[in-house]
């Protein structure tokens, strides 16, 4: 054994140097040529543009968790063939900047270079703190929307870069997310002055890198919760005390939630009353302090219709309610730039009531009331009732 | 120490010693292979005395907060499961976004609120066998003589517009079945027109078949499960005992046909 592999070991002892050679270059062509994540991965395509009747229709998509570029790509595709020219998209910080100053753009590219190829706007919802900018003075666990009052600089110099790279692509930029909540804000007790002061320095930021950009506040969750309640404040009282700590002229235009619950679109709105025209009562807010010359964008809205849950309606009511709520800001709502439901689809079904939310399952497969949206965006002219009317015995 | 130790391993020792050592051994062998596992102990898998039930109570027939008491199948069977295993059970009323943050951090015990089973959280927690299914079913008059409603050229089928049935009905049009959709507004139509021999079938989930038939006592139809939506008892992965007792109070709530009974209580 040992006489036969004497002479291997030589000739290796001999070659070492240019067997290392040949290794190291054979190393380094696999390394280039294997194939590596691009944006090429997935083709753009043509430039494509949104036609519609319904230049309000607009829909909450759910791409940040969105893996496969594909999926990106096909979300937004069903989003223009619905006829919606707009998305509201969650950009969140943490995902973006997860060490302090070093910017991670490639998920949000992504999303942003399909959304363009499809021609469809895009108003970007911005939150989530990244753990660097989340520490407090007492090192206990914070959640991912715990924003200390020393990270709002941070914060802003986000909502600045962000507007900066996408100057070209976004129509708006939504500043955090139901601030009115206190599990939006962190399971802190809310502070529409605090929330405030985080809205100046963002706007000031997003101005400087471009003036252009909208900046919209709010997009408070409506609810009914007391002064003092644990869980948040009601979105009325909330904006009132906004304006009250001066943030009128740190804003563009509100951005509202305003789902319809059990009630249909028509149903009046009123202080203890959650229904879609409660959007009314924080237009009148805006009024009251002077701002009604601002526009307002609806980012969030629909209705659910599992059959179970106790705050669903009839899929045949949601449906109808869902364009009824269309031509009801078309008639009376001025003021109303964008209709946004929420949501067109969710990464991964939840297997309950939210799902029902949605107008494609996770499995790209169109509900409903997504053909019913696409005839009305399409201007078709619908029957009264697209149902039977009850059967009768004889 | 290794030294000293094979030293004595090595050493001649009086017969007797060596005797015991060998039967030492042999016994924990024996031991260790007919070992039986042990019961789990309810004491140690719920140290708090009682069974939490963390249930959101806005699904009716399932749970449901009727003016601060929460009522429902769900609730009827998480008290039967706590009965069976002698324990007392306290319920949680927790939104859906939050349930199941509730049972991974041990605020509740135990998860029974027409949960269907999520494979994609099967690394944290584990189910039960499923105590219902509340999938679509294809509902036929009980005295429909064809055997498969795919063999009806042109089949009559009644369906709640925009529910899941109707993009179950389209998948099938889609596949190249031959269906003539009869869409109401409501899915106790749907079932209205099966009834009076309007449709040749409905599809309907199993639920509101199941709460029709109790409607109208008179009438029954045969059905079959077109898809499936199996709701069980969710536990924390490592709350192996809990699991195995929670578990084996289902399959004993089965035999003994106490199952059957909430079922046929609330549906």
């Amino acid at each position: 054994m040992k006489a036969r592999t004497a002479p291997l070991f030589r000739l290796l002892r001999r070659r070492r140097g240019r067997a290392g050679a040949f290794v190291l270059l054979l190393t380094v062509a696999s390394v280039l040529a294997w194939p590596r994540p691009t944006s090429e991965l997935v083709p753009l395509g043509e430039q494509q543009t949104v036609e519609t009747a319904q230049p309000r229709l607009c829909v909450h998509t759910l791409l940040e968790n969105e893996v496969e570029e594909a999926k990106i790509k096909r979300s937004l595709q069903l989003t223009r063939e619905l006829g919606a020219s707009t998305i509201v998209q969650f950009f969140p910080w943490a995902y973006a900047e997860p060490q302090r100053g070093a910017y991670s753009w490639f998920h949000a590219d992504r999303i942003i270079r399909h959304a363009r190829r499809q021609g469809i706007g895009v108003i970007a919802r911005l939150g989530l703190v990244p753990e660097w900018a989340r520490a407090n003075s007492s090192g206990a666990p914070t959640t991912l929307n715990h924003l200390p009052e020393a990270s709002f600089d941070a914060f802003a110099r986000y909502a600045g870069a962000f507007a900066e790279r996408y100057r070209d692509a976004i129509e708006a930029l939504i500043i955090w997310n139901e601030p009115n909540l206190s599990f939006e804000w962190g399971y802190r007790p809310v502070d529409p002055a605090a929330y405030t002061r985080l809205l100046r320095a963002s706007y000031r930021s997003v101005k400087a890198a471009n003036p252009d950009t909208l900046v919209l506040a709010g997009a408070l969750a409506p609810t009914l919760e007391p002064a003092g309640s644990a869980a948040g404040m009601n979105e009325i009282d909330y904006l009132s005390a906004m304006y009250q700590a001066g943030a009128s002229d740190y804003f563009d235009g509100l951005a509202i939630h305003s789902y319809g619950f059990r009630e249909p679109p028509e149903a009046d709105p009123a202080p203890g009353r959650l229904n879609f025209r409660r959007a009314e009562l924080l237009r009148q807010v805006m009024v009251n302090y002077g701002d009604g010359a601002k526009p307002a964008f609806v980012t969030e809205f629909g209705w659910n219709d599992h059959p179970r849950w106790a705050g669903a309606v009839r899929p045949s009511q949601r449906s109808a309610y869902t364009i009824q709520s269309f031509d009801l800001a078309e008639a009376n709502w001025a003021w109303m730039e964008k209709l946004c439901i929420w949501a067109l689809r969710y990464p991964a079904d939840l297997l309950s009531y939210p799902d029902n939310f949605t107008l494609i399952s996770a499995d790209f497969s169109k509900k409903p009331i997504y053909y019913a949206l696409q005839d009305y965006a399409r201007g078709w002219k619908r029957s009264e009732n697209p149902w039977l009317p009850p059967p009768r015995a004889g | 120490m290794a030294a000293a130790a094979a030293r004595w391993l090595t050493r001649p020792k009086p017969p007797g010693l060596a005797l015991a050592f060998i039967v030492a051994v042999a016994f924990i062998f024996t031991a260790l292979l007919f070992r039986r596992e042990r019961a789990p102990d309810p004491g140690r898998a719920f140290p708090l005395g009682e069974i939490v039930v963390g249930v959101d109570a806005s699904f009716p027939p399932f749970a449901l907060d009727d003016g601060g008491i929460i009522r429902g199948l769900d609730i009827d069977l998480a008290s039967a499961i706590a009965a069976e295993l002698n324990m007392p059970v306290r319920f949680s009323n927790i939104g859906f976004y939050a349930l199941h943050d509730a049972l991974i951090s041990g605020a509740v015990d135990l998860l029974i609120s027409a949960l269907r089973v999520d494979p994609a959280r099967m690394d944290e927690l584990r189910y039960t066998a499923s105590y219902f299914d509340n999938g679509l079913v294809i509902a036929r008059a009980a005295d429909a003589t064809q055997a498969d409603i795919g063999s009806l050229t042109k089949a009559r089928i009644a369906y709640e517009y925009a529910s899941r049935a109707d993009a179950e009905i389209r998948v099938w049009e889609e596949s190249g079945r031959s269906i003539q959709r009869l869409p109401y507004e409501l899915p106790e139509y749907a079932l209205d027109a099966l009834r009076l021999g309007l449709a040749d079938a409905a599809i309907v989930d199993a639920t509101t078949l199941r709460l029709y038939q109790s409607d109208h006592g008179d009438w029954t139809a045969r059905y079959e499960y077109v898809t499936q939506d199996l709701y069980a008892i969710a536990i924390r992965i490592d709350r192996v005992d809990a699991a195995k007792l929670v578990g084996g109070a289902l399959d004993a709530l089965k035999e003994k046909g106490e199952l059957a009974r909430i079922i046929d209580k609330w549906l």
